[in-house]
């Protein structure tokens, strides 16, 4: 122990006894205030715990969800911050300005670390925003946004969890909205303190317990509206957490502003009002279901009715079918009968008519063959006739040498008589005439 | 019914699924009359589960519930005694 420099910088080394020192507890006591009142000056965001006055110091704790560090203020500085009566309280979430120190203690008090506070201010909407921001992309980077979204919500639950205040007004309008729906299953309510923005502890508490019920299907959290700072418990951080890895889809409706609060971020979905929430909570319409389910049986019982109607009919057209197919095929028959006799008929008029012309053709053939038969006949008659004839013709007697007397008109003179009565006859020779005057008794002579 | 839905949303998705097919006019008789049996189960079925929540919406207190659990059961009690 002497006047070696203490040095609380990093050492590499034996961690043993070829360390520096030993050191004078009170001298390493004061380098350590020292070095640590050298460190960067900071502002811290929290909330007060532990409030503790003295005559000369305010001692309390700064904490979030991570975290807390001991802070002191002196009595005279927080005076000068003339901070609003009572806004110095445990609960509040407050900013504080200052750095690291170290009370050394003495022989007879104790040493302990605290930030030291030179300034203090409670939490604006801003710093809120700013802590929601910073828990929110972390949670975010996490994956815990989706757990919940990947959950499958029953459309008609017949048991939800509800955790709100028992006498707000979000209780009365989510369960004017499940009416609404026409529904009326059980609720289970788990009334917490949802307007103290200390709650999160008891809200995770009673999440928790509805979600262990096996009947709890979905966890509605529903409060009114209000500022960031009065939701602020929806923006815990173990809530969240705790929120996001249940296995029941929770329905978060917290104030009148979506995305406001952490938990509408984690939930399986976040609604604006209590009345959105009974909608999200139970999706079906029970009433327009009972109506499309009277549609549905009555359209079944069409169909039913339908198919075995509609199939019963084609029966029993079937049935006909062969009375019917029997009378078509008479009444073709018929027709083709009256067909083949106007076809015969025609055709046997044409076979006449053929005929007909057949033997017209033959009888011609044979008229003219008769005909020439008779001919030859004939003409062997009229040749033997004429022969005949020719034999009893004057100028064959004429050649002969016979001679014909004829008067004066041509006509013959047959006798003596007429000859003298004629007075002059022609006599033709054979080979031609000659006039004759007739003497009376000239030729007896 | 030949096998219970395993929900209200599968009886629905079901129903819907059936009634297509209805309309559609593709199914022969049997399949017809099977479908419009299985739909009318189907029927009943979600009639069922929605009678389940519209008889009368009843309310329960997570705290009361928790206290019945908590409750000593009469045997328990008198053993303790």
């Amino acid at each position: 122990m002497g006047s070696e420099q203490i040095s609380i910088a990093a050492t590499d080394g034996d961690a043993g006894p070829k360390l520096p020192g030993p050191f004078g507890v009170g001298r390493y006591a004061k380098t350590l205030r020292d070095e640590l009142r050298k460190r960067a000056r900071v502002r811290l965001i929290g909330e007060v715990t532990g409030l503790r006055h003295t005559p000369k110091q305010t001692y309390f704790e700064l904490r979030d969800a991570e975290g807390a560090v001991p802070c002191t203020i002196w009595a005279d500085e927080l005076e000068r911050l003339e901070l609003p009566e009572g806004a110095l309280r445990d609960g509040a979430e407050f900013v504080a300005a200052g750095g690291p120190d170290y009370f050394i203690g003495s022989a007879v008090s104790s040493p302990g670390f605290s930030f030291r506070v030179t300034h203090l201010r409670l939490a604006g909407e801003g710093d809120l925003l700013a802590r929601l921001d910073a828990l929110r992309k972390q949670l975010r980077a996490e994956g815990l946004f989706e757990l919940q979204k990947q959950l499958t919500r029953p459309r008609l639950p017949k048991t939800l969890g509800v955790v709100t205040a028992e006498s707000g007004a979000a209780r009365r309008d989510l369960l004017a909205g499940l009416r609404r729906r026409g529904w009326a299953g059980t609720v289970i309510w788990a009334f917490a303190p949802v307007q103290d923005r200390r709650a999160a502890p008891s809200i995770t508490a009673s999440i928790q317990e509805l979600a262990a019920r096996p009947e709890v299907e979905a966890i509605v959290i529903t409060r009114g509206g209000g500022s960031l700072a009065d939701l602020w418990a929806f923006c815990d951080e173990t809530l969240c957490r705790t929120v996001a890895m249940l296995r029941v889809p929770v329905i978060s409706a917290i104030g009148h502003e979506r995305d406001s609060t952490l938990i509408d971020d984690v939930a399986a979905i976040a609604c604006s009002t209590p009345t959105h929430a009974a909608e999200a909570a139970v999706p079906l319409d029970c009433v327009g279901a009972r109506r499309g389910l009277e549609r549905c049986a009555a359209s079944l019982l069409r169909a039913g009715e339908g198919a075995v109607g509609a199939r019963t009919r084609h029966l029993a057209a079937l049935a006909r079918g062969p009375a019917r197919a029997l009378k078509r095929e008479r009444v073709a028959l018929n027709q083709k009968t009256r067909e083949i006799r106007a076809s015969a008929e025609r055709g046997l008029g044409e076979r006449t008519a053929f005929q007909r012309r057949i033997a017209l053709v033959v009888l011609d053939r044979a008229v003219r063959r008769a005909a020439g038969a008779e001919a030859r006949s004939r003409r062997e008659a009229l040749r033997r006739a004429e022969v005949a004839l020719r034999a009893h013709e004057p100028e064959r007697t004429l050649e002969r040498g016979y001679a014909l007397a004829e008067d004066a008109a041509g006509e013959p003179v047959t006798s003596a008589a007429d000859a003298i009565a004629a007075g002059r006859v022609r006599l033709r020779f054979a080979d031609g005439g000659v006039g004759a005057n007739i003497e009376a008794n000239g030729g007896e002579g | 019914m030949s096998e219970r839905p395993e929900s209200y949303e599968s009886a629905v998705e079901r129903l819907e699924q059936i009634i297509d097919r209805l309309d559609s006019g593709q199914a022969g008789l049997r399949e017809t009359l099977d479908l419009c049996r299985e739909g009318r189960e189907l029927v009943t079925y979600c009639a069922s589960e929605l009678d389940a929540v519209g008889e009368g919406l009843q309310e329960l207190r997570l705290d009361e519930l928790a206290a019945k659990l908590e409750q000593p059961t009469p045997s328990g009690q008198s053993r303790g005694e």
